[in-house]
């Protein structure tokens, strides 16, 4: 069988999870591999989060946020960029590799971005083979 | 900076620098400039410990400012002290990185500095903590710790606090040691430390500044190949390599506990959340075929590197405090220098520039 990955998504309720809605309603078809968690802002997704779902053996981790200037909390989507920016270097640095994360802003109107954006990632993904921490039992 | 600075000689006799020191700090305890006054001292022989003073005689007489050995970063105990503002001002006489840490914690709300006197001094290097115990009376066929071998910050930082710097390196006794005074100092300080009468140090902090650059050429020589050598032996393994340095971690937190500026008072990792149902622990074992138990080392020592590494100052205390030596001064180095490259911060430099979790710039990163 092939390789389906699994994505677990934090998606901010207010754009990115509204542009996944859209993408539903308007019967847009994209990768069934997509685990969406909503989220009140992007801004409150802790680097703990990711990590957690990456060493338990996720893929693939997608955040999506607002885009700059939309945010319904005025600046979280920017704190989440820096936070985002910061874990990939951290795992970077350790050999991990951070083309498992994916940060993207879509925006509520987006559904047809969020459809693409999960394809792309899927591609990626595959590309990449499946996630070796699901092996290490010793994290 | 330095020429903006106020450089005085503090004349070294001979009972030594320690005591020459020790000296100039009790007298800044008498004649009222602080209230008080954080020292290391040394309670039993071997064993360095922080004091705060309010008898210059204990400083004249037990006072270690030189003690090559940091058993714990001074900012940690200094910033519980003055938590809530104290009434008084209180002196603290700090090595580089402690000032740094200190700084961090200020900004991060856990130290009040309006009340806080700092007087800084130069540090080639600590060693040891057993080690010292042994042969504190001459430490220097001593090796440094690897985090000082491979320290960038060898002098306390000018722009940190309104306060004192002590230099000595470079400096031999008969030429005594560098007192340079802030700009940013209190007039009414200033005024009382010039009546002490010392000479002008201008000449001795060029000299100082000389031997300082050269020194820090060395280090970055030692920091580079440092990092090389940790690269290393991360190579290519990816989650396994990490897995495999922290295997040995028995999740005790001692180095969270060490760490001057991981400063939660209650951290995740001791609430309920990972106290998983059995249901759950055999579940993930299922998946992955068995499941080291207690878990989630990786999570909690990653966690620790997003949460802290920007103002990790490079003290190597984590390292210190681990009790199966576990390489994580090494693992941190690494990781500190990107983080803090990418958002070009710099740890304790000054209170001044913003913590960069807490700020943003609009056109910056991935994605615009």
């Amino acid at each position: 069988m092939d390789f389906e990955p699994r994505i677990v998504a934090f998606l901010c309720n207010w754009c990115t999870y509204t542009g996944a809605d859209l993408a539903g309603v308007s019967r847009i078809q994209y990768p069934s591999n997509i685990r969406p968690i909503r989220v009140m802002c992007s801004g409150s997704v802790d680097p703990m989060y990711i990590l957690k779902a990456l060493l338990d053996g996720a893929d693939g981790v997608l955040v999506g946020g607002c885009h700059q200037g939309d945010c319904h909390y005025v600046n979280g989507n920017y704190k989440a960029r820096r936070r985002l920016a910061v874990l990939r270097e951290v795992l970077d640095e350790l050999g991990i590799g951070s083309e498992r994360v994916w940060f993207k802003f879509i925006s509520a109107s987006e559904g047809a971005l969020f459809a693409e954006t999960v394809r792309e990632m899927v591609d990626s993904l595959k590309a990449l083979g499946p996630n070796p921490a699901k092996a290490v039992w010793f994290t | 900076m330095t020429s903006a600075m106020n450089n005085l000689v503090i004349p070294v006799g001979e009972e030594g620098r320690a005591r020459a020191l020790s000296e100039f700090l009790a007298k800044l305890l008498e004649l009222g400039v602080v209230d008080a006054m954080v020292v290391p001292v040394m309670p039993v022989p071997g064993v360095i410990t922080y004091l705060m003073a309010k008898d210059p005689e204990l400083i004249r007489q037990r006072a270690e400012p030189f003690a090559s050995v940091m058993p714990v970063n001074g900012a940690s105990p200094v910033a519980r002290a003055v938590s809530k503002k104290p009434r008084g001002r209180i002196g603290v006489l700090l090595k580089p990185c402690e000032i740094r840490a200190l700084v961090e914690l200020v900004k991060l709300k856990q130290a009040e500095a309006d009340n806080l006197f700092v007087i800084g001094i130069d540090c080639v290097g600590t060693v040891d903590r057993e080690e010292y115990k042994e042969a504190y009376s001459d430490t220097s066929r001593l090796q440094f710790r690897d985090a000082c071998r491979v320290c960038l910050n060898p002098n306390p930082p000018d722009t940190a606090f309104p306060g004192i710097n002590i230099g000595h390196i470079g400096l031999d006794d008969e030429s005594g040691l560098l007192a340079s005074l802030s700009p940013e100092l209190d007039p009414g300080i200033a005024g009382v430390i010039e009546e002490l009468g010392f000479e002008r140090g201008d000449v001795l902090a060029g000299k100082r500044q000389g031997v300082l650059a050269t020194l820090k050429e060395e280090r970055n020589d030692a920091y580079r190949e440092f990092l090389q050598k940790a690269h290393a032996e991360l190579d290519g393994e990816g989650i396994e390599g990490v897995a495999k340095l922290l295997a040995a971690c028995i999740g005790c937190r001692n180095c969270r506990v060490a760490c001057p500026v991981c400063y939660c008072r209650e951290c995740i990792f001791d609430g309920d959340v990972f106290d998983y149902e059995t249901r759950q622990i055999l579940g993930r074992a299922g998946r992955k075929g068995g499941l080291k138990i207690p878990g989630e080392t990786l999570l909690y020592h990653l966690t620790r590197m997003n949460h802290m590494s920007l103002s990790c100052v490079a003290c190597g205390m984590c390292e210190d405090a681990c009790p199966v030596n576990i390489k994580l001064f090494q693992l941190f180095a690494g990781v500190a220098r990107r983080t803090q490259g990418l958002l070009q911060y710099v740890p304790g430099r000054s209170q001044e520039d913003q913590l960069p979790f807490t700020t943003f710039r609009e056109d910056e990163l991935e994605p615009r």
